[in-house]
């Protein structure tokens, strides 16, 4: 039981000045889920590939790759000032310390 | 980062412990008693530059990265630094000094107890400045001379540039302030390496940190030096380190950005200094994790 946590919007800047930031998701083999790795700078997703291949994942079954400023985050961290509060939907729950995660799911 | 006189000649320094578990062994304030895994982090705060060097790896020039922190989101990364147990800051850039409220962030990080040291290209640095960054908390003071007079303005960018360098060293040796050299080894400026450590060695300073070239930004293979002229450099930081210590000079020499040095220090060791020394040397190593940044 945790309470809803107190998350601000990410500022969508873009996290390289001179090409594209990728974030990086491999699959280690077929039985797990994809999982974030890190970032690579390329100009485009074939050189972002080629990146991460030699980065992190020669291994690995499945990469998948995606420009960071196409995500969008948010976060309870507050280093940014011009973060915004991002709502919290709680709606029919008296107080947030009742409330319970309606789905979770733990990876070992 | 590998402390060559350490691991070569065994000069004392306050960086031991931090490196080398080898607080004990030091007569000098070390700056952690004990071997720790925090990471030392590279603050880069600005992109912007002064100056133009053909290596720069943040490919840093007049204008500011998108995102730049502000000073009050400085302030919170310092104190998430803090929180985490980072031992050392390095302010670094771009050229840190471009912004006006270096010294307060310097002063934050001294507060929460963390080590605050900067690299700089120096040409910035006033008598005022270095005073100023002296009384918020600054330990050190790296200034970056790539070569002598002609080498280096060429290579960054700027006429005067050497000799501003070097006045700015004057202004954090009279403040007080720890200064050493940072020198990037690269085909262009590998010749001049020597003269420059004895050049400066002669001005008062005594700490020298050789930096392999960073393929990021502007560092670009090309200007790198090839596989046997480099390990030559790196014979020849050896070289000179042991030959100043052999003089009763006792410059601290280090290298910095390529892992194969740890076992270019082993097998020189060997060679040089025979197996006892050699086994020294691995053993050192082995407790400093090879080679790691910091």
């Amino acid at each position: 039981m945790h309470a809803p946590a107190d998350r601000v919007t990410v500022a969508e800047r873009p996290r390289a000045d001179d090409g594209t930031a990728f974030e990086v998701f491999v699959r280690d083999d077929v039985d797990r889920p994809l999982r974030h790795v890190g970032s690579v700078t390329a100009e485009d997703a074939a050189d972002a590939y080629e990146r991460a291949t030699r980065l992190f994942a020669w291994y690995a079954d499945d990469i998948w790759l995606c420009p960071a400023g196409d995500f969008t985050r948010f976060t309870t961290h507050d280093l940014d000032d011009d973060a915004e509060q991002a709502p919290t939907d709680v709606s029919g729950f008296d107080g947030g310390d009742d409330y319970e995660e309606p789905r979770n799911r733990e990876w070992s | 980062m590998i402390s060559v006189s350490k691991l070569l000649c065994g000069l004392d320094a306050e960086g031991d412990g931090l490196r080398y578990d080898a607080a004990d062994e030091s007569e000098k304030p070390q700056i952690r008693e004990d071997k720790q895994r925090r990471p030392v982090v590279v603050w880069n705060t600005t992109k912007q530059c002064n100056l133009y060097c053909e290596h720069c790896y943040a490919g840093a020039d007049d204008g500011c990265a998108p995102g730049e922190l502000s000073t009050s989101e400085g302030e919170r990364l310092l104190e998430d630094l803090a929180d985490f147990g980072v031992p050392v800051v390095l302010f670094s850039g771009g050229e840190p000094l471009v912004r006006e409220d270096l010294e307060h962030l310097v002063e934050y990080a001294s507060d929460l107890g963390i080590r605050p040291v900067l690299s700089t290209n120096g040409t910035l640095v006033t008598d005022d400045r270095a005073a100023a960054l002296r009384d918020a908390g600054l330990k050190y003071a790296g200034v970056s001379v790539d070569g002598l007079r002609e080498t280096n303005d060429a290579f960054r960018g700027q006429d005067g540039a050497f000799d501003a360098a070097l006045r700015g060293i004057e202004c954090f040796q009279d403040a007080g302030v720890k200064t050493g050299l940072r020198y990037t080894i690269t085909e262009r400026t590998a010749p001049d390496l020597e003269a420059v450590v004895d050049l400066l060695y002669s001005e008062g300073v005594d700490r020298f940190c050789f930096y392999h070239l960073d393929y990021g930004g502007r560092g670009v293979p090309d200007a790198d030096l090839p596989p046997d002229e480099k390990r030559e450099a790196v014979r020849r930081v050896c070289d000179m380190t042991r030959e100043y210590h052999a003089a009763g000079e006792e410059i601290e020499t280090l290298l910095v950005g390529n892992y194969a040095d740890a076992g270019f220090l082993v097998e020189y060791a060997r060679e040089e200094m025979g197996e006892a020394h050699a086994s020294a040397v691995r053993e050192y190593l082995r407790r400093n994790g090879g080679d790691p940044a910091g």
